[in-house]
């Protein structure tokens, strides 16, 4: 095993993954560099999540191999791949995957706390992000009480409020209107950018792609190139050309 | 058809909840036989059997509501509901599934005592308990059928009720962050109400002149009706109190700065609260009731102090309202299943979630412990002195 170069801070080389027998991944290799912004693009079923949750070390892949900073993720046990998420790691979900116990600011102290960080002191920064995210108003109610862009943006808050090396954002903005959903990518991009965070962010739109540095296309779950939007549609053609 | 069908591709823990159910009216039914049998033996004075047989068809109830509360089969599915089996039908087959559960136990009930009563031959313990079960007399048929049919039409009519659609609780629920928070349980009050009035009930009932109106199987003279009356409403009132008890168990856990263990172990508990709190406090009533008839018949009434009825019965409730427990813990589980997801995606720990799961039950068990030794003694205490 070879490690990786130094300016990227997370690897993927030739991963392959299948779930229960239809494959997911077939063959992806990317680098992403300290710091950029990089957008994953793709149908769905393209297999962004499958990808993404890989390079995060919540998958092992079937073959292939992920380096986070020259360590090896993929040989990893689970123990230590849970560490590596809970302390290096940030991790937002297409719909925003509260605690629906827990009040605004305790679902974004979450992380911290889970760290055994002191109550005060976790309180204080997710209080600080939320503030940030223009959503101090509402840090004391729990989530039922909220709109979907606000619980969105708490459950943003919840993955920056660990400054993490490399943040994962499955399409965070799936369930969003498109007013919200500028606002949610801005100020993810921006938070991103002004505190240095590693972003890979999964999206099947080509206009959120474009806020990124750099984008990869998946298509299959094989890397295609920038075109890689017009390729679907030679391949509908030919399968509708079936009779049935 | 459709029930059958589901049920045969389910997991094999909900087929067990479901034997469960059947073991249970098994039992039930196996005590009901009996008092048919004694009944024809000795007519004219077995209303009292029938009366006690209710104590274990409620428990029995109880567990069957549970398990189909649980049961995966009858929850609302995106798959078929697109198909046209909606909220009505599944109760429907909620129901059915549960008919068939305990009509498969009243059969099995009804084979027990007829084989022990030798009317079936070719096994062993043929005809052991011919003499108990007035064996030389016709059984008939029509009341053993009727007794058999109550359990499965009560119980089916409960799961029926408990999960039919209702019109302010859209069904599917909504899950995850939608969901919003159970309101605090209220019944503390009326609660403690009912425990002090089913004691002082008691107290003053056993005061009065020992003849007995509702005696236990087997003891004749030594319950009178005041006194258990007073047990019922004590017993009730630990039901009604279990919720508000639960909730406050989950306030005083999360107070006081909480780390990430305590602050999710006593939310949930505070939002559990009144899917594990009735169960709760109906096993806390069982074992209170079965705290104090061992610290009264215990140490009287020689070598067999129950007979093998009544021991039927006790092993019965108690069993039942404990699988009810377990029942509503793993309905809550099941509830909570996508937050625990979106937990271990966030890196937490599964050690902390196991640590929070102990907190809650450790604190529980200190809340509900003293609480239902206390109300044994008190019970045990008008009677002892």
């Amino acid at each position: 095993m070879v490690a990786p170069p130094d300016n990227d801070v997370l690897w993927g080389r030739s991963l392959h993954h299948s779930h229960g027998g239809s494959p997911a991944l077939t063959g992806v290799s990317l680098g992403i560099r300290e710091g950029e912004i990089l957008a994953v693009g793709g149908p769905r079923g393209s297999g962004k999540t499958t990808l993404l949750r890989c390079l995060s070390g919540q998958l092992v892949p079937d073959q292939g191999e992920v380096w986070f900073n020259s360590a090896p993720v993929h040989t990893m046990g689970a123990l230590s791949r849970e560490r590596l998420r809970r302390d290096r790691f940030g991790w937002i979900d297409p719909e925003p995957t509260l605690v629906p116990e827990l009040n605004a600011w305790e679902n974004a102290a979450l992380p911290l706390l889970l760290r055994g960080i002191a109550h005060r002191t976790a309180k204080k920064a997710a209080l600080e992000w939320l503030e940030r995210l223009d959503i101090g108003a509402c840090a004391r109610r729990r989530p039922h009480a909220l709109l979907t862009a606000q619980r969105q943006r708490v459950a943003i808050a919840r993955a920056l409020v660990t400054s993490p090396a490399v943040l994962f954002a499955d399409e965070p903005t799936a369930t969003l209107h498109r007013a919200d959903r500028a606002q949610v990518l801005r100020t993810l991009t921006a938070a991103a950018r002004s505190h240095a965070i590693t972003t890979v962010l999964a999206t099947h739109d080509a206009e959120v792609a474009a806020l990124a540095d750099r984008t990869v296309w998946l298509l299959d779950g094989r890397r295609v190139n920038a075109g890689g939007q017009g390729a679907p549609d030679a391949e509908g053609r030919a399968a509708c050309s079936l009779s049935v | 058809m459709l029930a059958l069908r589901l049920a045969r591709g389910t997991h094999p823990l909900v087929l067990l909840r479901r034997l469960l159910v059947a073991a249970a009216s098994a039992g039930v039914g196996f005590l009901l036989l009996c008092t048919l049998g004694h009944a024809v033996a000795h007519p004219g004075g077995s209303v009292l059997r029938l009366v006690w047989c209710a104590v274990p068809l409620a428990a029995t109830v109880h567990f069957a509501v549970a398990v189909a509360r649980t049961d995966p089969s009858t929850r609302p599915r995106p798959g078929l509901s697109a198909v046209g089996l909606g909220p009505g039908r599944l109760t429907a087959i909620a129901a059915a599934s549960t008919a068939v559960a305990c009509t498969l136990g009243s059969t099995v009930a009804l084979l027990v005592y007829l084989h022990l009563r030798g009317d079936i031959t070719g096994l062993p313990f043929d005809g052991a308990a011919a003499g108990l079960l007035a064996a030389d007399r016709p059984l008939p048929l029509a009341a053993a059928l009727t007794l058999l049919s109550v359990l499965p039409l009560t119980a089916s009519a409960a799961a029926g009720l408990a999960l039919r659609p209702r019109k302010e609780q859209p069904r599917p629920r909504p899950t995850g962050a939608e969901r919003p928070p159970a309101s605090v349980p209220a019944g503390l009050p009326w609660g403690i109400t009912l425990i002090t009035a089913g004691l002082a009930m008691e107290t003053f009932a056993s005061r009065g002149t020992p003849g007995s109106a509702i005696p236990m199987p087997g003891h004749p003279d030594s319950s009178p009706a005041g006194v258990l009356a007073g047990w019922v409403l004590t017993a009730l009132g630990l039901a009604v109190a279990g919720p508000a008890l639960t909730h406050l168990c989950g306030r005083l856990l999360q107070t006081a700065r909480p780390g990430a263990a305590r602050l999710l172990a006593g939310r949930v508990l505070m939002e559990e609260a009144r899917r594990i709190g009735r169960p709760l406090g109906v096993v806390c009533a069982v074992a209170s009731a079965t705290i104090a008839a061992a610290t009264l018949y215990g140490d009287e009434a020689g070598p067999h102090p129950f007979g093998p009825l009544t021991g039927l019965g006790a092993a019965l409730v108690t069993g039942c309202s404990v699988a009810t427990l377990l029942t509503a813990a793993l309905e809550s589980k099941h509830a909570r299943g996508e937050t625990t997801a979106a937990l271990l995606r966030l890196g937490a720990p599964a050690k902390l979630l196991r640590a929070s799961a102990a907190l809650r039950a450790a604190a529980l068990l200190a809340l509900f412990g003293p609480v239902t030794w206390g109300i044994a003694e008190l019970a045990a205490l008008p009677l002892t002195g």
